[in-house]
């Protein structure tokens, strides 16, 4: 009778699972039982890992030696100006009791030194890095260029702030020998960071791969030059380079600087007795209240991050276990209380009920 | 304004240009779609906070984040909106074209021709056939009918399913179908602007040198239906969007749901502190730049001058507001539109809210209100079609003392049988019994076949004395046209045991007893009106006797009974108190033999007192009074008024969940509490039901005072009190079991005329004090607006979140104003369902809807706005921690493609799986405990305070996520010497740490783990490694070698035991006091839910203990259940003749007559029909 269109016989919703809500699920429910023993467990695995990461803390050894003020000659020596081409030489003696055993390495260390700085971590060219193109200075403000226009190579601020301390260790074998502790200079970076991200352009002569590009202004020599003993080590690919780019997350940091060469008195690691480092001091951290030391040390099977995760392990060990034994304590109490209440209130309410059902 | 409008002359009227046919409802076409989206979509806050910040972010000076961390959120939400926006808007295009494209045939060049709705143009004649839909606004010129008379069928505007008259002008009519008269037709009419009044018009056609005024009567409306006519011609005064139907269909209201707004303050809180966070961050700048900074920045970067520490404080304030604008994420919008979707999904597929009987599922018409169904606190509830079926059953009656009760046979044969009223005429007794079993008493059928006197007279009372009309269709069907379903109900009853009412003329009534033919002379007929709440007819039988029959309330007919029926009378009062008891509705009937002189003298009486100039009404009705006097008991009509399906017991769970549930009806008092008392909303054991039936604001006011003065121990500042703290007393009682709260039960009712006084400023606040301390309130008696203003009322001034739900046109109002407007589907009219939010078949279905959709949409919604915000605390504030390690200088902590895809990658599914699929009790439960429904009324769980918790939450994840892999990489080196405390590897086992401790989090929170929530959990955080490794790899770097800067880094950190151990540790310090927590609340303080999941998970197959409902108490305190739906005026249109369809013209009157004075009569009628009919629009007692 009517214009209006005949309804689809069906439109009974489909009767799946998924629009029904039906869908088979679990129930994700606390039991006390359940939570009690997720507690308990996971405080004795805390503990323990805690104790375990405490114990080998300890053991590690770790020799650190801020020499901002021992060197604090060297420091005035280098905030003028006229002296940037004069090298100032520090040395710091001190005694190791015990030997260290392993592989020992030796970091930098700098103290309210921001690599953080926003602006700082973004001022790098990693197109220019990867060797693509040393005239990329895109990023680089505000070292993109040289006074005269040519492109720096490496270039921004993070390049241009490099630690460029020579640290030198020396070890004395008796009253009058002195030997230089050998140190090896490669196997400083990640492999990705040497074989993926730095890349020198493609030329023979490395010199002639920097050609029409300049270096960084606080620089005393251009980038070929880094490290002259090594020529493979030389350019991006130097070693050191690549561990100063790499910026640290926080103000105090240390960086790896060199890793022990085992062989002749130092195959077993470090052997007790008189040592020195020598340090010749360019890097300047006195303008802004900086401090530089030296560490040697050896990690153990988690890092050499010191005493904090142990301690935070154990103490939250310590509290999880702390919370259940609360948790169970406020469980039974309240269990018992609850079922009291309970009881007297089904006893009322069926008494109440017989009473409406007597009416 | 006026508008003029030639026929016939296109050229003419183009010079006005008006509005051609076609219909936009559409907001775009394809070139203007991308501009106008756009420019509505930045006007959203949200969105244009994120320009904003996009454009901070293009400034060097500040940008701390690259441009796409916001940008491709930013066009992801954008793309997925205008998606969404262009499919709503091609299906409104479609719908469009289809109206734009049915046909109509136009009178074109003197040619009918076929010509699709979009071209019709004002001043065309358009031909239109039976049954189809009206294309513009037309000014009728002529019909097949008769003077140009033609019905209609105006559903669609008004919700009106019953047929109106409109007619022609008696000089248009003539025209007829004569095609070449009808092109050179060239009136013109003059008339007011377009305007949205569906039953007003006014203008003036001139033509052929005189002027014709035309109103309403004239005009056929777009969207009515032509019914009953075989054809009519008509002109366009108004096409397209100048037409009523589009002018009426108005803007809807934009909708928002509490939880939007209280997001929206979330968001400006969480902005303001997003600011303080900034502003403290900048001054830590200043003073470090002051301090360390300028001799440090100094010697980084020689060639740079000493910066103003103050100026790069201000810097660095815009740089933390884009570093920490993650807060506020993009995202949570969108989701927050997802999940809604989803939810309104499930709504459209539960086959629990299906109504197979109409074919018709639950629809969620808007999507973006679900949660608020969660949280519902009143229901505004229309009666008829809504609560009742408005069908009438004749269900029991009492003959002479005799109770004769028919059994209900709940076949829907049977129901379409009555609701169409139609069986064969020439059927034999026999045939007709076996039709009749809707109401089928053998020892009734035995009494009426044994020939007991009374029995037949009660029966001949129901034949005689109403106001039907009979018709026969073209199958020689008997169809009764009644004017008020109880009497239709009567009529049926009688014709099913015997007594067939078959035709009646002005003055006679022919019906068929027991087989024979029987035609009665009316002499009178004693019309129907609200005072005298009776109605007779005193008809002359065959044998010459005359006879008065009467039906009635019990209450006035009761007083007018001869002394002899005293016995009869007390039995008949039990039963009719029984009647009452049960919710029926009653009706009194009986008779009187009359003398016949007595009678002349009365009649002559009558006549002078109808042609008396003063007081005639007086006079009548007092000639009435007389002549009803001494009557006869024959006993007592019970008809019910036939409820829904499961009206009483989604009433009862719905108040059990502190629903308030108001009735609100164009009904009659009478009616109105009798429904009350059906569906159990009012009961016989209530403490008092107070009546405000007040005819000046003084009586109204004075009738709200005594009652809220009846109430024990109330006083005004109870209402807070009870409102606020009673609830979260009665939710932990609740908990215990069921106990009385209130300190008695009361009801109010109260009608639309003291409503009208009530809603006045003043009293106002009475009312709603009142009402809000009854258990039940009924407003009867009630106008389309007035049922607005009460929902406007409450809405307003208890702070409450409102449902309306109702059926025909007269609902739209309230459903409009209401939080949620809920619509009847599957009735004829579709205005309700239109102006609703949401719709069903059937009332019952709002029990599922608001108890398990409302209730997990809520919870849902709850749990992932907690989460969500939680997360964003958690995810941005290691920022703010970092910013005191990293001189202020706004650097993130994470890789900035983290930053990118965290909120709309690695996190975003789980949660919104959470939010979509998340069940804390089955629905089986929650429909079983209703109770569970109270936390959403209260706002217990996402509120401010919520807030709070979650913000402290997050601080505190945010503190271990920063704090514990701070501590460990300090100055740290890894197993192999070199770095771990590098920038890049802290970011990354920091972000791997987050994405871990969010899982943990959201796994926690999820309590129904589905298969999606285990693929979307797990899933993210693989998708995590996979993105994490992708972005580390060399090939990616090898392309793009400045966006991917973490070349490796991945392989380094994730290889070193310590990283993992931090990860391990954060992961552990952040999600184990939450567990605690959970567990001593979930413990301790356990909440109803908490409890049932319990007992849902301990008892999974044993069938869970229904409810028990509180059982309707009948006491057998007396009570009428008088209710008539019937209308005054019927009486006079009858002894008139002048309702009588003019196709088939009363047998006695002679064929020359009508000729004459048919202009008369017709207007007459229409005059009636139209006041009729507009009274009827307004009371919707009446549904044929």
């Amino acid at each position: 009778m009517k214009e209006i269109p005949e309804q689809p016989l069906s439109r009974m919703p489909d009767n799946t699972a998924m629009k029904q809500q039906k869908l088979p699920a679990h129930h994700l429910r606390f039991s006390a039982k359940l939570v009690l023993s997720i507690f308990f467990g996971t405080g004795a695995f805390c503990l323990c890992m805690g104790v375990i990461l405490i114990l080998s803390a300890k053991k590690t050894k770790k020799v650190e030696i801020n020499y901002t003020k021992i060197c604090a000659n060297c420091a005035e020596f280098r905030e003028n100006a006229y002296n940037f081409d004069k090298e100032c030489t520090c040395s710091i003696p001190f005694y190791l009791p015990q030997k260290m055993e392993g592989n020992v390495y030796m970091y930098y260390k700098l103290y309210g030194f921001y690599q953080n700085l926003y602006r700082y971590i973004q001022s790098r060219s990693n197109n220019q890095l990867t060797g693509e193109d040393v005239r990329d200075v895109e990023n680089c403000a505000p070292f993109k260029v040289s006074r005269d226009g040519t492109p720096i190579a490496p270039c921004g601020a993070i390049a241009n702030s490099m630690f460029n301390d020579t640290i030198i260790l020396s070890y004395k074998l008796n009253s009058s020998v002195h030997i230089r502790v050998p140190m090896l200079k490669n196997g400083l970076t990640w492999w990705t960071d040497k074989y993926v991200k730095f890349q020198n352009p493609s030329f023979n002569d490395l010199p002639s791969k920097f050609a029409g590009s300049t270096k960084p202004p606080n620089w005393p020599k251009p980038v070929y030059e880094l490290d002259k003993s090594n020529p493979d080590n030389n350019g991006f690919l130097n070693d050191d380079f690549i561990v100063w780019m790499r910026t640290a997350a926080f103000p105090t940091f240390k960086k790896l600087y060199r890793r022990l060469y085992r062989i002749h008195h130092f195959i077993q690691g470090l052997p007790a007795g008189n040592y020195s480092f020598n340090i010749s001091y360019n890097f300047p951290v006195t303008r802004f209240q900086g401090e530089k030391a030296v560490v040697l040390s050896i990690p153990t099977w988690c890092g050499s991050g010191g005493f904090f995760l142990g301690i935070a392990y154990t103490v939250t060990g310590a509290l999880t276990w702390l919370a259940s034994f609360v948790l169970m304590a406020f469980h039974l109490t309240w269990k018992r209380k609850k079922k009291e209440v309970l009881q007297e209130r089904s006893q009322a309410s069926s008494r109440k009920a017989e009473n409406t059902s007597g009416q | 304004v006026e508008r003029i409008v030639k026929a016939n002359d296109r050229e003419y009227n183009e010079k006005f240009q008006y509005a051609d046919n076609r219909i936009h409802t559409s907001k775009y076409n394809i070139i203007t779609f991308l501009p106008i989206n756009l420019f509505e979509q930045f006007q959203r806050v949200a969105n244009a906070y994120f320009l904003f910040l996009l454009i901070l972010q293009l400034i060097p000076e500040i940008s701390s984040l690259t441009w796409f961390t916001t940008i491709v959120p930013l066009v992801l939400v954008i793309t997925m909106t205008a998606g969404k926006d262009a499919t709503d808007d091609y299906f409104r295009h479609k719908s469009d074209n289809q109206v734009n494209n049915r046909q109509s045939e136009v009178l074109i060049d003197g040619k009918l021709q076929n010509e699709k709705w979009m071209n019709v143009k004002v001043g065309d004649i358009i031909k239109l056939e039976n049954n189809q839909f009206v294309a513009a606004d037309l000014l009728l010129l002529s019909s097949s009918e008769p003077h140009g008379l033609c019905y209609i069928e105006t559903a669609e505007l008004d919700g009106e399913t019953n047929l109106k008259v409109r007619h022609a002008l008696s000089v248009t009519s003539e025209l007829g179908a004569d095609i070449s008269r009808l092109a050179k037709f060239d009136g013109t009419v003059v008339c007011e602007a377009p305007n949205n009044k569906l039953d007003k018009f006014t203008g003036v056609l001139s033509w052929k040198d005189s002027k014709h005024s035309l109103n309403n009567q004239k005009i056929i409306l777009r969207g009515c239906v032509l019914r009953n006519t075989g054809w009519c011609f008509g002109m366009v005064i108004f096409a397209g969007p100048d037409t009523k139907l589009m002018q009426n269909s108005g803007k809807t209201k934009f909708k928002r749901t509490s939880i939007d707004r209280l997001m929206n303050t979330l968001v400006l809180w969480i902005f303001g502190f997003l600011v303080c966070l900034g502003i403290i961050l900048a001054i830590g700048n200043s003073i470090w730049e002051n301090q360390v900074g300028g001799q440090f920045r100094t010697s980084l970067f020689r060639n740079e001058e000493k910066k103003n520490f103050v100026f790069s404080g201000f810097l660095t304030f815009w740089s933390y507001i884009i570093v920490l604008n993650t807060v506020v994420p993009i995202s949570l919008y969108v989701s927050m539109e997802v999940i809604r979707l989803g939810h309104s999904y499930f709504i459209n597929w539960d086959r629990k809210m299906y109504y197979s009987g109409k074919a018709a599922p639950a629809e969620a018409r808007t999507t973006t209100l679900n949660e608020e169904l969660g949280q519902i606190e009143y229901v505004f509830s229309d009666k008829t079609g809504t609560l009742t079926q408005n069908i009438m059953t004749f269900k029991k009656c009492s003959i002479n003392g005799r109770i004769y009760a028919g059994e209900e046979y709940g076949d829907p044969v049977q129901k379409k049988e009555i609701t169409k009223k139609k069986e064969p005429v020439d059927f034999s007794e026999k045939s007709q019994a076996e039709r009749s079993l809707q109401f089928f008493d053998h020892s009734l059928m035995e009494s009426i076949k044994s020939g007991d006197p009374k029995v037949h007279e009660f029966f001949r009372v129901l034949a005689l004395c109403h106001t039907v009309m009979s018709e026969e269709d073209s199958s020689g069907k008997l169809i009764y046209q009644v004017q008020s379903p109880d009497e239709g109900a009567l009529v049926t009853a009688a014709r099913n045991c015997g007594f067939i009412f078959k035709s009646r003329t002005p003055d006679s009534i022919t019906i068929e007893e027991l087989g024979t033919l029987v035609t009665y002379q009316l002499l009178a007929f004693l019309d129907f009106n609200n005072i005298r709440k009776r109605m007779s007819v005193i008809v002359r039988n065959p044998e010459g006797q005359i006879k008065l029959y009467s039906k009635g309330a019990d209450t006035i007919l009761f007083e007018r009974l001869h002394p002899s029926s005293k016995d009869l009378l007390s039995l008949t009062s039990d039963h009719l108190s029984d009647f009452a008891g049960e919710g029926l509705r009653t009706l009194a009937i009986a008779y009187k033999d009359l003398d016949d002189k007595y009678f002349k003298e009365w009649h002559k009486m009558l006549e002078v007192a109808s042609a008396a100039a003063h007081e005639r009404d007086d006079q009548i009705s007092q000639l009435y009074e007389e002549i009803e006097r001494d009557l006869m008991l024959l006993g007592a009509t019970a008809v019910e008024d036939k409820l829904q399906e499961g009206v009483i017991d989604t009433i009862a769970s719905l108040s059990l969940a502190n629903i308030k549930i108001w009735v609100l009806t164009g009904d009659k008092q009478e009616t109105a509490i009798n429904i009350g008392y059906a569906c159990n909303m009012l009961t016989e054991d209530m403490n008092d039901v107070f009546v405000v039936a007040g005819n000046t604001v003084g009586e109204v006011r004075e009738e709200l005072r005594k009652a809220k003065e009846s109430l024990p121990g109330q006083n005004h500042s109870i209402l807070n009190a009870h409102a606020a703290c009673g609830k979260e007393q009665q939710l932990e009682m609740a908990s215990v079991g069921e106990e009385d709260t209130a300190p008695g039960d009361y009801a109010l009712v109260i009608n639309g005329h003291s409503l009208a006084h009530a809603l006045e400023s003043d009293v106002k606040s009475d009312l709603l004090e009142l009402a809000c301390l009854c258990k039940t309130v009924i407003c009867c008696r009630v106008t389309p607006l007035q049922k607005a203003q009460v929902v406007e009322l409450v809405k307003k001034h208890r702070n409450a979140v409102t449902l309306a739900i109702g059926d025909g046109a007269n609902d739209v109002s309230m459903i409009k104003s209401a939080h949620i407007g809920v619509g009847i589907s599957g009735q004829e009219g579709l205005q309700a369902v239109l102006a609703s939010d949401y719709s069903f078949a059937q009332f019952r279905y709002l029990q599922r809807l608001l108890l398990v959709h409302g209730r997990w949409s809520y919870f849902r919604m709850c749990k992932f706005l907690r989460y969500f915000l939680y997360k964003n605390f958690a995810f941005t504030l290691v920022h703010f921690w970092y910013g005191f390690f990293c001189g202020f200088s706004a650097q993130t902590v994470y890789d900035q493609w983290f930053i990118t895809l965290f909120n709309i990658v690695y996190t975003s599914l789980p949660v919104l799986a959470m939010g979509i699929f998340d069940q804390d009790v089955s629905d089986q439960n929650s429909m079983d405990c209703p109770q569970l429904y109270e936390p959403g009324q209260l706002n217990l769980l996402f509120n401010k305070h919520k807030f709070f918790i979650c913000m402290a939450h997050g601080i505190y994840t945010s503190l271990a996520l920063f704090f514990i892999p701070y501590g460990a990489f300090y100055s740290a080196a890894g197993e192999d010497g070199q770095h771990v405390a590098d920038y890049q590897s802290f970011a990354v086992t920091m972000a791997t740490s987050l994405v871990f401790v969010v899982s943990a989090q959201i796994a926690l929170d999820t309590s129904y783990w589905t298969v999606i929530n285990h693929v979307f959990i797990w899933g993210s955080i693989a998708t995590y490694f996979c993105i994490l490794f992708t972005t580390h790899s060399s090939d990616i770097f090898g392309m793009f070698p400045n966006q991917f800067p973490f070349v490796g880094n991945v392989w380094h950190s994730l290889t070193q035991k310590c990283v993992w151990l931090v990860i391990l540790l954060t992961t552990v310090a952040s999600v184990m006091p939450v567990v605690a927590f959970r567990f001593l609340k979930v413990d301790l303080y356990p909440t109803l839910t908490d409890q049932i999941r319990q007992r849902q998970k301990a008892q999974k197959k044993a069938k869970p203990v229904r409810r028990q409902r509180p059982q309707t108490r009948r006491s057998s305190s007396r009570r009428s259940g008088y209710a008539f739906a019937h209308q005054e005026g019927y009486g006079e249109l009858i002894t008139s003749g002048k309702n009588m369809r003019a196709k088939t013209p009363p047998p006695t009157s002679g064929l020359e007559k009508p000729l004459y004075n048919s202009t008369s009569w017709l207007e007459n009628l229409c005059k009636k029909t139209t006041d009729t009919l507009s009274s009827f629009s307004q009371e919707k007692t009446v549904k044929l």
